[in-house]
């Protein structure tokens, strides 16, 4: 009796620990997700009572879409430049900080970490205001400096656009890598760059034959993130900065969601857009691990 | 040799201060920016300000909405972050401590759940929300933030659970508490250091985010700071009022420095650790 009393209560506290929490995952995450597959059949404004099944027009339409394949190319530009220009520096930035003998590092990891946690909408109207035509920091430079040639309206370019939203998303993204690799690197034995220094081996040597083969594992997790982070959030910066313009030069897939269904109230072909940015960040994500699947080095 | 070693000192450093001057220098033109008018703005992005006065934030503040919107946010970062940890401390518990079947799947779809692209399910929770008359609504904004975070949230404390040792709850459990109590009095406080970090990680992103409440709320006195600044943002290109937006972002920005300075050691570890996964 006891035995079964408490293997009641046992379920009981499972069910209290676990139910209310699932419930509202189902209800706010899953059921959004699965329903935004399921809208993508549909045609429907939303307003209207009626929701018309269209099967896979909603696709068809993606395909002839003009502005689709211009939004998916931005969206990889994305993740190409960050990808590129976020690795690039956080790995020198973090070998610096941790093998060169930096004093005022601590001052260094402080600083390029605040960027991490400030919003996308300040960071996307402080770096509205760097490329003013008129009042933008970067034109005062230019003109101070006797470059006035160089000068112009960076987010309305139709091609300086796409670049000038890139590099606040590196801006910004940079300190979060950095501290990665810098926790990677700091596992790294001691005697290992020892034994290297006897050996001769420079140091340009040892950065490529121990460094990176021993933090290939955060390399590997740092880039995923990226590409994860990209593909999925990008938009955000982008509605921010331009809202894909000018014209279509700096539309992604998830702002061009944003304006067909919010602001043209096409919530089918939204929809249907938000199962293309799905599979498209899963089939990279897959790819990706598979192209990066390198063994984990023991020395 | 020595003069070689300082001038390599000097070669890394180089870039090393490049990076903080492109990182500081736009964050104090900004704070300058927020004290001059709009005629110095205009004439040189450069100058320092004439007189340090808060005109330009007592505008902000009052006629551009950002002071309701401020006390806004700080009600939906403050709810979102309580919620999520209501409901994630007792499945992480659960998931690590209470082995069962399917617990590990379970575990898993929390933790798969966060690879997957939230503007995909925007439409669909713009028209549950409409249906449930919860549009326009910060209860339900701080609702769907927890909600949002409760993978990231069960995947910090499951680790964090990890490291409490298992005599003190059996020892509890023989004294007669029961698992309620247990998970409430014993297991809570010993996950002390996992809960500020996650909710510290949780209330920064509450407090920053911007999609979900441009898409959620709909009139001016709902709103957050992140579509506040948005809207302070295009009134002030027609209206000019340029050191108003600067005072507007340096109001959305001054409460995260705040916090990142206290908090600073744990934002550093939640960070990086979250994105490990």
């Amino acid at each position: 009796m006891g035995v079964v009393q408490s293997k009641r209560q046992k379920y009981l506290f499972l069910a209290f620990c676990l139910l209310p929490t699932f419930i509202v995952f189902c209800l706010f995450t899953v059921y959004p997700m699965v329903g935004g597959v399921y809208y993508s059949f549909f045609d429907w404004s939303g307003t209207s009572s009626v929701m018309k099944f269209i099967g896979l027009d909603n696709y068809k339409r993606i395909f002839s879409d003009s502005v689709i394949p211009k939004a998916i190319f931005n969206d990889y530009f994305f993740v190409f430049v960050k990808v590129i220009g976020i690795m690039v520096l956080s790995l020198f930035f973090a070998v610096a900080l941790t093998q060169l003998r930096i004093k005022e590092a601590p001052f260094y990891r402080i600083v390029f970490f605040f960027p991490n946690i400030m919003s996308v909408v300040v960071i996307g109207i402080l770096w509205q205001f760097i490329y003013d035509p008129n009042i933008g920091l970067l034109n005062g430079l230019f003109r101070a400096i006797g470059l006035e040639a160089w000068a112009r309206p960076w987010l309305g370019d139709m091609t300086w656009a796409l670049p000038s939203i890139a590099i606040p998303a590196i801006w910004a993204g940079i300190g979060l890598f950095m501290l990665l690799l810098m926790g990677g690197i700091s596992n790294i034995p001691k005697s290992l760059y020892e034994a290297a220094d006897i050996d001769g081996a420079s140091e340009w040597q040892q950065f490529w034959k121990i460094t990176v083969p021993l933090i290939w594992p955060q390399i590997k997790t740092s880039i995923l993130y990226i590409i994860i982070t990209s593909l999925n959030g990008s938009f955000v910066l982008v509605q921010v900065m331009t809202a894909g313009g000018p014209g279509i030069a700096t539309e992604v897939l998830g702002s061009y969601l944003y304006q067909r269904a919010f602001e043209d109230f096409k919530f089918g072909y939204g929809a249907a857009i938000g199962v293309v940015i799905l599979v498209l960040s899963l089939a990279t994500v897959l790819i990706f691990q598979f192209l990066l699947k390198k063994e984990k080095v023991e020395y | 040799m020595g003069l070689l070693r300082t001038f390599s000192a000097i070669a890394v450093r180089i870039p090393l201060l490049l990076w903080s001057v492109i990182v500081i220098f736009p964050l104090i033109w900004m704070f300058l920016g927020a004290f001059k008018t709009n005629a110095e703005i205009f004439v040189s992005p450069w100058s320092w300000p004439q007189n340090f006065n808060f005109n330009n934030f007592i505008e902000a503040w009052t006629e551009y909405n950002i002071g309701s919107s401020f006390l806004n946010t700080l009600f939906v970062t403050a709810l979102g972050t309580l919620l999520c940890l209501v409901f994630s401390i007792p499945t992480a518990y659960a998931l690590e401590r209470l082995r069962f079947k399917g617990s590990d799947i379970l575990l898993n779809i929390y933790l798969a759940s966060m690879m997957l692209p939230s503007v995909l399910g925007w439409i669909p929770l713009f028209f549950l929300l409409l249906k449930m008359h919860m549009l326009d609504n910060l209860w339900a904004l701080s609702l769907v933030y927890a909600v949002s975070h409760i993978p990231f949230t069960i995947f910090i404390l499951v680790s964090f659970m990890g490291n409490v040792p298992r005599e003190l709850e059996e020892a509890a459990a023989i004294d007669g508490m029961s698992p309620y109590g247990i998970l409430l009095k014993i297991v809570t406080p010993l996950v002390k250091s996992g809960i500020i970090t996650a909710s510290i990680l949780n209330a920064i992103s509450f407090w920053n985010e911007y999609f979900m409440a441009l898409i959620l709320l709909q009139t001016d006195s709902k709103n957050t700071l992140g579509v506040a600044m948005d809207l302070l943002k295009i009134s002030a290109r027609y209206e000019s009022a340029w050191g108003v937006l600067f005072a507007g972002l340096c109001i959305s920005v001054i409460p995260v420095i705040i916090f990142y300075s206290i908090f600073q050691r744990h934002i550093v570890k939640g960070m990086t650790e979250g994105a490990i996964k």
